[in-house]
């Protein structure tokens, strides 16, 4: 008697453990859909970040800058008219003052 | 029951049909075929047969699955829910010294069609055409080529247009992904960056020399995908690796200060082509590299091999005087001459064996240090004789003349400098004020910033370094101060370039002004060039400008090219934010310039 109960309890165990896999593949499938989903979305992020990247190199260009800068009448200062500082630690070493971006 | 029925049966019978009463007794389970023996083997062979033919599918089923041969099977499988997925690698990018992009790229659609499946309607082809850009005839006259099974319409589609296209739903019309290169900086900076071809692969300047490390390695993975085609399992079979971002030594602004200098020299003087190149006196470090005339990388449908050549590295000229004060400093070094010494170059004339060189003004006595401000000939030629050629040589040769630059750069070339055994007198005269012997612009600038760098000299380098490279003690420092101190003067209201003067700033520099040869003889046609440093109380940088025949009545190295060398150098050092070492009213000569365009 307690045999066949144990044979049920296995059985349905089983069964169980079966329906659990099936879940679990199910779920990590679906979960890999996702993250797939999102690492095309990073991709693509990636992608109009270049994008923008160019299209703002582009604008900025010196030249786009300088057309812009004519017709607005500005000039170049010229060191005349400039004050010149000269800090403690000066970054004479490297050609381009660090934080000189445009 | 079946009696029952039968007794219905014959109840209904005898009540409708009398004539029927005989059937009453054969029912259902009484019919006399049942009543027939069956032999037991028929039921058992029924068994048997069954029996096989379970055993049969079973060993058929092993067979194909656990068995003998099971690849064809799951490979009919796979295919039908496995792909291989290739996974392109992006091309890294070039940018300037300060992050700025020259060249990226993103992906974009090649468009394809098959023309026997094309259905389209006449519409629906105007519309293709609008929005690949192309002319409606010669779309159709491509889609109309039976015979070819594929065909291109256009690549390098921007992925917006593609989708436009898409949304069109013309049968046989597909694409593919790729990749475009865009060049935001355009002809700006064209020679250094270079560009790619439609396949992605680097063609000329930066974009060849460094294609392996940019162009990185596409992977490919295996994927399993569900019934909606989402990607639900993958193994990696190569993971891509994605190319490295270049950072070149050039500063994007100083590029565009130096190009735009150079052209409006080149169309002012009406000249064929012209080069200029910065260097970072410190580290060798290319700031900018310019040439006219130039091309756009973004469209190059109209590429002429006049625009594509890089002059400052592949254009070998013979330099003139610019060649003088390797020349004079060789005799420095040697301890010949000291600045002060005295030498007669009247009557501006001197004859070696048969044939004599001459100055283009008679001047009389003149110091060492006037020989080289004025750009005597005889005076360079007397000092340089006093030497072995063998030391000359070698002073020329430790400059970096004679061989190509290691720059990494395809088509850097050497230039011509015969060893010191085959010079007859004469050949050593001319050679030291620059006739005889052929250099590149890249050359003669690398060679200047000894002067500018108290006697080292450092390797040249178009990508950004983060630490001085080792440097080459070439000169000692104090016949590298002696030949700065000519050189400013040779840019005195008495020397060859006043022109070169800048508001701000001491300037020093040698101009020059050689004959070109064309087909093995010297023509009347003129090379002006002029290289200098600044600011002379701590040298930062060297720009060398050659302007190739100038055709509008100027031509001399001090009217041609030191205002582009004033023009950069100015606002290069504005740009790098360099405090000034000169008075800051703008030099008489220069307001005079401007004041007589």
């Amino acid at each position: 008697m307690i045999r066949r109960a144990l044979l049920v309890l296995a059985t349905l165990m089983l069964f169980a453990c079966a329906l659990g896999l099936i879940t679990a593949q199910h779920r990590s499938r679906s979960l890999f859909v996702d993250l797939e989903r999102a690492q095309q979305e990073a991709k693509q992020l990636d992608v109009d970040y270049e994008r923008l990247t160019i299209e703002l190199a582009r604008l900025s260009q010196p030249a786009s800058v300088e057309r812009a800068a004519q017709r607005l009448g500005f000039k170049a200062p010229d060191p005349a008219q400039t004050v010149y500082l000269n800090l403690p630690q000066a970054s004479a070493a490297s050609p381009v003052a660090p934080g000189v971006k445009r | 029951m079946t009696a029952a029925n039968g007794r219905r049966a014959g109840r209904s019978a005898g009540r409708n049909d009398r004539g029927s009463a005989g059937r009453e007794r054969v029912g259902f389970n009484a019919n006399p075929l049942l009543m027939v023996a069956i032999p037991a083997w028929r039921s058992k062979l029924m068994l048997f047969a069954l029996f096989v033919g379970f055993v049969a599918l079973g060993g058929r089923a092993f067979y194909l699955m656990g068995g003998v041969t099971t690849e064809f099977l799951q490979r009919q499988g796979e295919a039908r829910y496995a792909r291989t997925l290739d996974v392109p690698a992006t091309r890294g990018r070039v940018t300037d010294r300060n992050g700025i992009v020259l060249a990226s790229s993103v992906p974009a659609r090649a468009v394809w069609a098959i023309p026997e499946d094309v259905e389209a309607t006449p519409a629906q082809i105007a519309e293709l055409a609008r929005l690949l850009e192309m002319n409606p005839g010669e779309l159709k006259r491509r889609l109309a080529n039976d015979d070819r099974s594929f065909v291109y319409l256009r690549r390098q589609v921007d992925v917006e247009v593609m989708d436009r296209i898409a949304a069109l739903k013309i049968a046989g019309v597909h694409s593919s992904r790729e990749f475009k290169r865009h060049y935001p900086e355009g002809p700006t900076s064209a020679h250094v960056v270079g560009f790619t071809n439609v396949e992605d692969r680097g063609q000329e300047g930066v974009e060849l020399a460094h294609e392996r490390e940019l162009a990185g390695r596409a992977g490919s993975r295996r994927v399993i995908k569900d019934r909606l085609g989402r990607i639900v399992e993958d193994d990696w079979l190569r993971e891509p690796v994605d190319g490295r971002d270049i950072s070149l030594s050039l500063d994007s602004r100083v590029q565009y200060i130096a190009s735009s200098a150079l052209r409006s020299a080149v169309e002012k003087h009406r000249a064929k082509a012209g080069a200029a190149i910065v260097l970072d006196v410190k580290t060798g470090e290319v700031l900018a590299l310019a040439n006219w005339p130039s091309y756009d990388p973004n469209a190059r449908t109209r590429l002429s091999g006049d625009a594509i050549r890089n002059r400052v590295l592949t254009d070998t000229f013979e330099p003139g005087s610019t060649m003088k004060p390797f020349s004079v400093a060789a005799a420095l070094e040697a301890g010949k001459v000291r600045p002060d010494t005295r030498i007669q170059t009247a009557p501006g004339k001197l004859t070696i064996g048969d044939r004599t060189i001459g100055d283009a003004h008679a001047h009389g006595l003149l110091t060492v240090e006037e020989v080289v401000a004025k750009s005597s000939n005889v005076g360079t030629a007397k000092i340089a004789l006093d030497l072995p050629a063998q030391t000359l040589w070698e002073t020329y040769t430790s400059l970096g003349f004679g061989q190509a630059p290691r720059l990494g750069f395809p088509g850097a070339v050497a230039g011509r400098l015969r060893p010191a055994k085959t010079w007859r007198p004469i050949e050593q005269a001319t050679i030291s004020y620059g006739h005889g012997v052929s250099v590149t612009l890249v050359q003669l600038a690398r060679a200047y910033t000894v002067f500018a760098n108290d006697g080292q000299l450092a390797p040249l380098s178009l990508v950004r370094l983060d630490s001085a490279p080792p440097m080459v003690q070439v000169l000692s420092p104090p016949t590298a101060r002696a030949m700065r101190k000519m050189l400013e003067m040779g840019v005195s209201d008495e020397g060859t370039a006043p022109l070169a003067r800048i508001a701000g700033y001491r300037v020093a520099g040698k101009t020059g002004t050689a004959y070109k040869i064309k087909n093995g003889q010297y023509v009347k046609d003129y090379v002006a060039s002029f290289v200098g440093l600044a600011p002379v109380s701590d040298p930062r940088i060297v720009i060398a400008v050659m302007v190739d025949e100038p055709g509008g009545g100027a031509y001399y190295g001090g009217q041609v090219a030191a205002p582009v060398f004033a023009q950069i150098a100015g606002a290069t050092l504005r740009t790098l934010q360099v405090a000034p070492d000169g008075p800051l009213e703008a030099p008489k000569a220069l307001l005079a310039l401007r004041q007589a365009p």
